[in-house]
């Protein structure tokens, strides 16, 4: 077994905010990191705009950038994410951005990193206006620029288990079995303390809190007519 | 931040009276504004255990909000108001400085 001569796989990661990184596909993340996949991460804001500011509190609007970026800095050390850009766009403001400079920040992005992978969110069911705009804005990113690999979508927890309800087929999804990631991905949440302290399962013992995770995290696929990959493997 | 002392916390905007403020106001679920620049002619805290404030400006301007429960005064002087829920979630905050709020 020599992987010496392999060339490296690269996964890119274009999400919202800190923390959606580890609360959605921080096993997956933390799996690929763990083959010795590169992955890149682009948080679009810095979370500065979140509710939750501890628990007890002890953040307010001001302080919140800096300390979610340390937050996201830290997570991303547990998940093994080697480069982290932040666009510095103010939370909930990523609809409102020159939709057109925002593409072509990303598509840079993908030419120069040239990734197997890019994961972001589904531009209609991201569940948050940011997560809607980004995801649109690398959807188009990423048809204009990957003249390789593979565009996917990060879904919620296991509403993937059963495409049917949201009109696709077992065939647009990949579930990647994460069981043996869970605990990089509970550090990462913990990482995220200001957000996760609100949360008493997070901070129980690690074998109480482990079983709050599924085994899969899944992915819808970008592009459905794409050669017929694997269904439990991104790359 | 530390719970508010009514009378604290008033003294503290009413600094901001006679003067050009930066304004940073939030009702964190629902809108935030930031960077509205006005001249406060008037500051008033009211309450107790949740706290309203009052900014009457320009002349011809209110700006009224509730739930408050927390301040402090930061490092650069700047007046930081929160309102906290029981958890640790913000409802509201109200902050006024001299200098434009970072965008």
């Amino acid at each position: 077994m020599n992987h010496e001569q392999a060339p490296k796989r690269k996964l890119l990661a274009v999400f919202a905010h800190p923390d959606d990184e580890s609360f959605i596909c921080g096993g997956t993340m933390a799996k690929y990191a763990s083959e010795g996949v590169e992955i890149t991460l682009v948080s679009a804001t810095k979370g500065d705009m979140g509710r939750r500011m501890g628990n007890p509190p002890y953040l307010n609007r001001e302080t919140m950038a800096l300390a979610r970026e340390q937050e996201l800095r830290e997570a991303c050390d547990c998940l093994g994410i080697g480069r982290l850009i932040f666009f510095g766009i103010r939370d909930k403001t990523v609809e409102f951005e020159d939709e057109a400079s925002l593409i072509g920040r990303i598509e840079s992005l993908i030419r120069e990193v040239e990734p197997d992978v890019v994961l972001t969110f589904h531009e209609r069911y991201g569940g948050h206006p940011d997560h809607c705009a980004i995801g649109k804005a690398a959807t188009a990113a990423f048809r204009r620029s990957a003249d390789k690999g593979a565009l996917y979508y990060i879904t919620f927890g296991d509403a993937m288990e059963r495409p049917e309800r949201y009109g696709y087929t077992k065939k647009d999804v990949v579930r990647v079995d994460v069981q043996a990631h869970n605990a990089a991905k509970l550090a990462a949440f913990r990482a995220h303390r200001c957000q996760t302290e609100i949360d008493e399962w997070v901070w129980q013992s690690d074998k109480a809190a482990l079983t709050r995770f599924g085994k899969y995290e899944y992915f819808l696929k970008g592009d459905v007519n794409a050669t017929q990959r694997a269904n439990d493997d991104l790359f | 931040m530390i719970p508010i002392n009514r009378m604290e916390a008033e003294a503290e905007l009413r600094k901001f009276i006679g003067a050009e403020a930066y304004v940073h106001s939030e009702a964190t679920s629902f809108l935030f504004v930031r960077n509205f620049k006005v001249r406060v002619t008037h500051a008033f805290i009211a309450g107790e255990g949740s706290f309203r404030a009052a900014l009457r400006f320009d002349g011809h301007g209110w700006l009224r909000m509730e739930a408050l429960t927390h301040f402090e005064v930061d490092g650069q002087g700047r007046l930081l108001l929160a309102g906290y829920d029981d958890r640790g979630r913000m409802n509201v905050a109200l902050h006024l400085g001299r200098e434009p709020f970072p965008e």
